[in-house]
């Protein structure tokens, strides 16, 4: 079998992008799409807010300078800043872009792109379509990649690079619809699977397939991640599936109240109560339910967010998609309730290692958008960057892949390695005397990571952290696939997923514990200060006997100084 | 009343789903199991389902991923209409049981199905390769990036409720001439080309029209109401149907079809008129049926636009006419809560 050009693993806004942006450089290559849900259903159309770009329709001074700045200081100074200029200099023409080829915008009275103010922003430079930014940019992508003729395999699921000693030679990838373990032979893979945020299960915003697969697919391989340690957290997800009820809620004059009826942001942000920044505001809730102040209920202890006093008229006219998302998935309804909440993990900073063309130490392997850590976001993302990362990273992976692909010559997938691949998922389905449910294990570990490497951290309760998740590895070899039909198999496919979720988390609290300092999203209550002199650097990690080993690298300068961050 | 209408009342009860079962490798035909489980008022349809796959039954097969009401994913038919589980709450379908308490649970419609009540969507998306369901650019891709296209709000409001299409396939699901005919454009097919023919920065809306009027296309919509009355996001996907035939007679004239040629006088015959009259109905030519289903909610349509109110159909009694005036009536009634529900927002 010849093999492809280029396989992309992921069909977000991130992998589509790149898919277009190769065949764009160069028609002829053989390119794969492959993706675990119909790219149109991946994690992108989530994002509502929009995506950042100085294009200076709202704000006339705005420029590419003053988004480097927000963007370098948003990250504590942990971004790499040559990473950034790309960034934030590519941004208003993929915008352009993006418009050229038909993404649906909110527009201004001139007719040009409606921009809107953003947090950690100078300037309303945020560009939007209504609340739907993120599903329109990827209906369009989607759309833009049929047009081309990109060819797709949905509800394809990676299983792992096949290697030829340190080298790739393509992917191994299940077949959901027959079952089939296939081989994907290919002169360069791009890795585009999206966040591992829902590693924290159900006190995480992100969707069900947000398990970091790409990212444990590169680490069992041998290539490096980054930044692990950092994962963002937002104030507000709903109690029992930690979806998101957005800024809007507080922004119309919601108020945050704990269990004995009191406003308690008060005590945290006497000026800007609940307006206060996103993660003041998380950690705020979080030491509430900490010190006892919490609601209690099976699904966990909680806060109420209480839009009563609104009223049904201001709640109804502006915030009618909140008060949907709080009947559909809480079954409250805000007029008459207030609604319970607490703090969710919804982006990962962290990712796989790569330079700024996507490249990881992997000749021929690449990773873009939340998958890949360039480094953009550094210890704290700025909210609209993530889209710009996806878009603006993706096509320059996408471009490199295309052209760099001719440079190698990968030799030929073993079949044994396929039939050992169908072995190896085969033994999941024996019986067992003594057996787990992969769903107790996946809930227990999103528990633990909450508890102990969520949004506050110490060395005592990291250990703890660590100590479950060892012992949930070891409750993980007697978990048993129950369905063993080849057909749609999504048993298997969570199981699979849990692994890849389990190996992450050890990065993340290993990162965590090593890093003895606060920084960006990352907050030790014993290391409570940034300390720049022993951790203004990024933490490397790599698979070695089954275990992350940490290592460090610089920060890239060059443009703005350590400074304080205050907002 | 039922013991439900007292229970739903509570914070807990027990609950049964009955879901429809098949696994093509292992059975021969398809059946129903039944899982009752206790839940927890607020829980979602998606969430009784994970938990069933989770603690009860591995083997229970469905699809989902944003839990969120975005991705699409999750559209399942409950209790005989097919919506979204993620966004359906199991106290409101308790309400809607048929029998107190067990909540059916079943595949979409309409779809080749693959498992359990998982569907094949690979046809949805040949249909929007089949009618270019995509902006193909006025601006040639060497020029991208360098300017916006100025484009203004008004006509973005045109497309925007379109561009909420999250691609579930409810309303393919519930469509009554797919039930019939696979090859069908479908109702959001036709949604997603009409959002594409309104948007200025697209180049090729008259090839597009020329795919739409060919056999299995816009014409062959029944306007039996059912796609908009299933849609998850609550598009008014009739609007686009009716929008894609205006623009089609106004473009293309009448010459599509043997009913389209009649279209104008028709309508003019209404508007102007004020009734019907039987010489220039097209119904010698294209019998009752399809009449009613392709002229008269677009020539209520064009009237209410014009703020003319709708004028009693005076059509004289003959065979068929009895049922004509029924479906007649239905028809006016929602073109006239459309209309309503739009100047009131
Ligand atoms: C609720 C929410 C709101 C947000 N709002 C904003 C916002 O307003 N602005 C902003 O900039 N950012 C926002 N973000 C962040 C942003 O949406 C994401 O970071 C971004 O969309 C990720 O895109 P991606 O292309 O990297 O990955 P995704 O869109 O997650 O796509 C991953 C793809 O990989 C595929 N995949 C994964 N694993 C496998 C596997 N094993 N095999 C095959 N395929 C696989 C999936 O099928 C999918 O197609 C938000 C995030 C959330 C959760
Ligand atoms: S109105 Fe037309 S498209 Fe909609 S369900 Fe009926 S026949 Fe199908
Ligand atoms: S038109 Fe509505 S029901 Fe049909 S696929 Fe789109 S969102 Fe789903
Ligand atoms: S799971 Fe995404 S729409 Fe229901």
């Amino acid at each position: 079998m010849k093999p492809f050009d280029i396989v992309i693993v992921g069909g977000g806004g991130s992998g589509l992008y790149a898919a277009m942006e190769a065949m764009k450089t160069n028609p002829n290559l053989n390119i794969a799409v492959l993706s675990k849900v119909y790219p149109n259903r991946s994690h992108t159309s989530a994002a509502q807010g929009g995506a950042n770009a100085a294009l200076a329709n709202k704000a006339k001074d705005d420029t590419v300078e003053m988004h480097i700045f927000d963007t370098i200081k948003g990250s504590d100074y942990l971004a790499d800043q040559d990473a950034v200029e790309v960034l934030c200099s590519e941004a208003p023409k993929i915008i352009r872009e993006l418009d050229n080829m038909g993404t649906p915008w909110s527009r201004m009275d001139d007719k040009t792109i409606a921009q809107r103010p953003f947090g950690g922003a100078g300037r309303p430079r945020c560009c939007y379509c209504a609340d739907k930014t993120g599903h329109t940019i990827l209906q369009t992508l989607y759309e833009q990649c049929l047009r081309k003729g990109v060819f797709f395999f949905n509800e394809y699921f990676a299983l792992d690079l096949s290697l030829d000693g340190s080298r790739s030679r393509g992917l191994i990838a299940m077949n959901m619809k027959t079952g089939k373990v296939e081989a994907f032979p290919a002169k360069t893979v791009i890795f585009a699977t999206g966040g591992y945020a829902k590693m924290y299960w159900n006190r995480s915003s992100n969707a069900a397939g947000n398990t970091g697969d790409g990212q444990a697919i590169a680490y069992r391989a041998g290539i490096p991640l980054k930044d692990m340690e950092f994962v963002q957290f937002h104030p507000t997800g709903l109690r029992k599936s930690g979806l998101l009820v957005t800024e809007g809620a507080r922004g119309e004059g919601g108020y945050l109240v704990n269990a004995e009826g009191e406003r308690f942001m008060k005590r945290y942000a006497p000026e800007k109560m609940e307006l206060g920044p996103r993660d003041l505001v998380s950690r705020s809730l979080e030491t509430e339910i900490l010190e006892g102040r919490g609601f209690d209920s099976p699904a966990g202890k909680y806060l109420h967010l209480d839009l009563r006093h609104l009223g049904a008229d201001i709640i109804k006219s502006r915030l009618p998609q909140i008060r949907e998302m709080c009947m559909y998935f809480e079954g409250v309804d805000p007029i008459e309730e207030p609604v319970p909440v607490r703090p969710t993990a919804h982006y990962s900073m962290g990712g796989i290692d790569t330079d700024n063309f996507g490249r990881t130490i992997m000749e021929g392997v690449y990773a873009a958008g939340e998958c890949g850590c360039v480094s953009v976001h550094g210890a704290n993302r700025l909210g609209g960057n993530s889209l710009l990362d996806i878009l603006v990273f993706g096509r320059i992976t996408g471009r490199a892949a295309a052209e760099e692909a001719g440079k190698f010559n990968p030799s030929a997938i073993p079949a044994s390695e396929v039939t050992d691949k169908e072995q190896e998922l085969r033994s999941f389905m024996q019986p067992r005397g003594h057996y787990e449910r992969y769903g107790t294990l996946r809930e227990d570990l999103g528990h633990t990571l909450g508890a102990n490497v969520g949004i506050f951290r110490e060395a005592s309760k990291i250990k703890q952290g660590i100590a479950d998740i060892e012992s949930l590895q070891d409750r993980f070899q007697h978990v048993r696939v129950f369905d063993t039909g080849d057909i749609y198999n999504t048993n298997l496919l969570q199981v699979l997923e849990l692994k890849n979720m389990l190996d992450l988390s050890e990065t993340v609290a290993e990162g965590a514990l090593s890093r003895e300092e606060s920084r960006g999203s990352h907050t030790r209550t014993d290391f409570p200060t940034r300390d720049d002199e022993k951790w203004h650097k990024h933490t490397i990690y790599t698979y070695e006997g089954g275990r992350p080993k940490l290592a460090y690298k610089p920060v890239t300068m060059g443009r703005y100084e350590l400074q304080e961050r205050t907002y | 009343m039922s013991d439900s209408t007292i229970q739903h009342h509570e914070e807990s009860r027990d609950v049964t789903f009955r879901v429809h079962r098949f696994n093509p490798q292992v059975d021969s035909k398809p059946y129903f199991d039944d899982y009752t489980i206790k839940l927890e008022k607020g829980i979602t349809v998606l969430r009784a389902l994970g938990y069933i796959k989770e603690h009860v039954d591995s083997t229970l097969t469905f699809r989902a991923f944003c839990q969120a009401g975005i991705c699409g994913s999750c559209a399942m038919r409950i209790n005989n209409m097919s919506k979204l589980a993620c966004t359906t709450q199991v106290w409101d379908e308790l309400d809607k049981a048929r029998e107190p308490g067990v909540i059916k649970i079943e595949p979409l419609r309409n779809l080749p199905h693959i498992k359990d009540l998982v569907v094949e969507m690979d046809p949805v998306v040949g249909k929007m390769k089949k009618y270019s369901n995509w902006v193909d650019s006025r601006m040639p891709e060497e020029e991208w990036g360098k300017k916006e296209f100025l484009v203004s709000e008004e006509e973005f409001q045109a497309y925007d409720k379109a561009t909420d299409c999250i691609l579930c396939a409810s309303c393919v699901s519930e469509c009554t001439i797919l039930r019939a005919h696979k090859e069908y454009v479908s109702p959001v097919v036709l949604l997603r080309s009409f959002r594409m023919n309104a948007d200025s920065r697209d180049g090729i809306h008259d090839q597009r029209l020329a795919g739409l009027v060919q056999d299995h296309g816009v014409w062959d919509c029944t306007h039996c109401y059912r796609c908009q009355e299933t849609c998850v996001k609550n598009i008014p996907i009739m609007d686009a149907i009716h929008g894609i035939r205006e623009d089609a007679i106004e473009r293309r004239g009448t010459k599509d079809t043997s009913g389209a040629r009649h279209a104008e006088a028709f309508m003019d015959d209404i508007e102007k008129k004020g009734r019907l009259v039987e010489a220039t109905l097209p119904i010698r030519t294209n019998g009752i049926g399809w009449t009613l289903k392709n002229l008269l909610p677009m020539a209520f349509k064009m009237i209410l636009k014009r703020r003319t109110p709708p004028p009693p159909p005076l059509v004289k009694a003959s065979k068929g006419i009895q049922s004509l005036r029924k479906e007649l009536k239905e028809m006016a009634s929602h073109v006239a809560k459309d209309h309503e529900k739009k100047s009131g927002e």
